[in-house]
């Protein structure tokens, strides 16, 4: 496994901490990921793996702390400012637009680049169409990436589950992002389906998206991950490569003898 | 999804229609059809910007209120301000527009039925405002002898003509709005808001924008109705008025403008041609709204789908309603 960590930092967590009435969710979060690396983050369930992602995607505004994305203070910003920085997030359960196709939902994830300004769309200028004619060249190859072309004109809602998660993925990747957070995406997932998603997030690390993988399937993770964070009760216990992090008795004592046994079962 | 009719299949159908509806009365004039068109074009104002609240998911019960205001506003302003009427339909516009834009953003956080009780309850309070500030408003008599905007519109045929010009004016924006990639973020908003905002649509902004633009639309038709009327009551601004553009719309589908027009036509013309039977004209009205939404829940629009279904032999799906509260 090849460690990038040669990049600079494109997200940046500076003590990053969020309660919820009495209850710590996360603590004194430290983290940076680097141009084009991919970080997991696994932890048991509450552990607040999707807190910190709802941190860092601007669901919730934490309690203390800074998110830096490329150098500007993002903390507490909205989604959709987040999303114009190059920041974009997936869900845990599969979300995608059922009573659309496959394209429609990608032209949907692509509003940054077809959105000339409010008062210029209400007037169909050459630019306009220019910006749509580009946009779908661009949802065409995005499609033929992830293999969903053949699902181009079905409509999502009659899709299998695996694709839909791809579909996911593709809405996300359609905003053309520089980070994906991925909440989960093997969720759910038969082996083969896993390995397909696996292989799908290397090929977007290709394209230079950065990407932050949340799960508890540590096979999943560590084939995957150039760094993998471990968190427990909120609070890091231990950050590294993949085999750094498992050989440590304090992770294999806390989750992983646990999760271990667990990752080889569907 | 339905494939986009191409737009220039939708001008030219949209001009024909136009210019059928600019000629028809020369070819043959009847006083009482021309007043239930005259009403029904002012009323497709109303039920068209009504839907594009509707679209960001959210369905109002306040919006014939906003229709009040600009109507009210228009005639205080030629009656007592002394204005041209053209000058008094733009506080027409503005009014309703900047009380949109007061309580759009406090309203429109709230969701699904909350928006709609809110609403229902902001137009009770305009219509007890219009009632009760009788030095403004003159009571629930309301204010009578308005002048037409112009002497010319005393005839109904002009009057029509100008009904005509400003519908299409304000539908053509209406629809121009949501085949527009704002109508897109609109659409995809409604199905599921915090994906629509990962993909850097802000959201809540273009739902404020939405609703103060329907609102100042919903003033144009409150004008031409009042000025038609030559009176204007708080009556005919209450939740009953603005459940009615809720019903054309339901009528129509919800999600569909051409839908909208036909809801209309529908829920404007039966009432006028019913008049004769009055003690049926509600049991007939209450008949034909129960068959369409059982048997038609897409509305009107989903009769047309069903016939080419027939004809091609393909099943069409009802397109249900979804709105965040589902």
């Amino acid at each position: 496994m090849m460690a990038r960590t040669g990049g600079s930092p494109l997200l940046v967590i500076e003590g990053l901490s969020k309660t919820f009435g009495t209850l710590r969710a996360v603590q004194n979060l430290n983290l940076s990921v680097a141009d084009g690396e991919i970080l997991g983050i696994i932890g048991p369930n509450g552990a607040g793996k999707t807190t910190t992602v709802n941190l860092m995607a601007g669901a919730f505004k934490p309690t203390s702390g800074r998110v830096l994305f490329d150098g500007h203070d993002v903390t507490g910003f909205p989604p959709h400012r987040l999303a114009a920085q190059g920041l974009v997030r997936t869900f845990q359960s599969t979300t995608v637009y059922g009573t659309q196709t496959v394209r429609e939902n990608c032209r949907r994830g692509a509003f940054l680049h077809l959105f000339p300004g409010f008062f210029p769309a209400l007037v169909p200028t050459a630019r306009a169409r220019a910006l749509r004619a580009e946009v779908e060249t661009e949802i065409d190859r995005l499609l033929d990436w992830l293999g969903l072309a053949e699902f181009a004109e079905s409509e999502a809602r009659n899709l299998p589950y695996g694709v839909q998660k791809t579909l996911g993925m593709a809405i996300a990747l359609a905003a053309r992002p520089r980070l994906v957070m991925l909440d989960e995406p093997v969720a759910g997932m038969s082996a083969e389906e896993t390995d397909h998603v696996r292989d799908t997030i290397k090929r977007i690390r290709g394209a230079g998206i950065s990407a932050i993988v949340i799960d508890h399937n540590m096979r999943f993770i560590s084939g995957l991950c150039d760094r993998v964070l471990v968190l427990h009760h909120g609070e890091e216990l231990a950050i590294g490569t993949p085999g750094e992090v498992m050989a440590q008795p304090a992770v294999i004592e806390a989750y992983l003898g646990k999760g271990h046994a667990k990752a080889g079962r569907p | 999804m339905k494939p986009r009719s191409p737009p220039v299949l939708l001008l030219a159908g949209g001009l024909a229609g136009v210019l059928f509806l600019v000629l028809w009365p020369l070819a043959w004039r009847s006083d009482f059809i021309l007043y239930i068109a005259t009403l029904v074009l002012q009323f497709s104002i109303g039920a068209c910007s009504l839907q594009l609240i509707i679209r960001t998911g959210h369905i109002s019960l306040s919006h014939a209120a906003f229709a009040g205001i600009g109507g009210y506003a228009s005639v205080l302003l030629v009656k007592s301000a002394g204005w041209p009427w053209h000058f008094a339909l733009i506080g027409a516009i503005l009014a309703p527009a900047a009380f949109a834009a007061l309580i759009g953003p406090v309203l429109l956080r709230l969701s699904g039925k909350y928006f709609v009780l809110v609403t229902f309850l902001f137009g009770e309070l305009m219509r007890f405002v219009a009632t009760d500030w009788q030095g403004l408003t003159g009571g629930s008599n309301g204010i009578f002898e308005i002048p037409k905007p112009y002497p010319a519109m005393r005839d109904p045929l002009n009057y029509y003509w100008l009904s005509l010009g400003f519908s299409v004016v304000c539908v053509g924006l209406c629809v121009r709005i949501m085949r527009s990639e704002i109508g897109r973020a609109m659409d995809a908003m409604r199905e599921s808001e915090k994906l629509t905002e990962c993909a850097g649509v802000p959201a809540f902004r273009i739902k404020v924008l939405i609703f103060v633009i329907a609102c100042g639309l919903a003033g144009v038709q409150g004008s031409l109705n009042a000025h038609m009327n030559n009176v204007i009551t708080p009556g005919n601004f209450g939740p009953l008025e603005s459940l009615n553009l809720v019903v054309m719309n339901v009528i129509g589908g919800m999600t569909n403008m051409g839908g909208a027009l036909l809801g209309t036509v529908f829920l404007v013309a039966l009432p006028e041609l019913l008049r004769g039977y009055v003690e049926w004209q509600r049991v007939i009205y209450g008949v034909i709204l129960i068959v369409v939404m059982a048997f038609l829940p897409g509305g009107l629009v989903e009769l047309w789908g069903r016939l080419r279904g027939l004809v091609t032999g393909e099943a069409v799906r009802g397109t249900a309603v979804v709105t965040d509260e589902t």
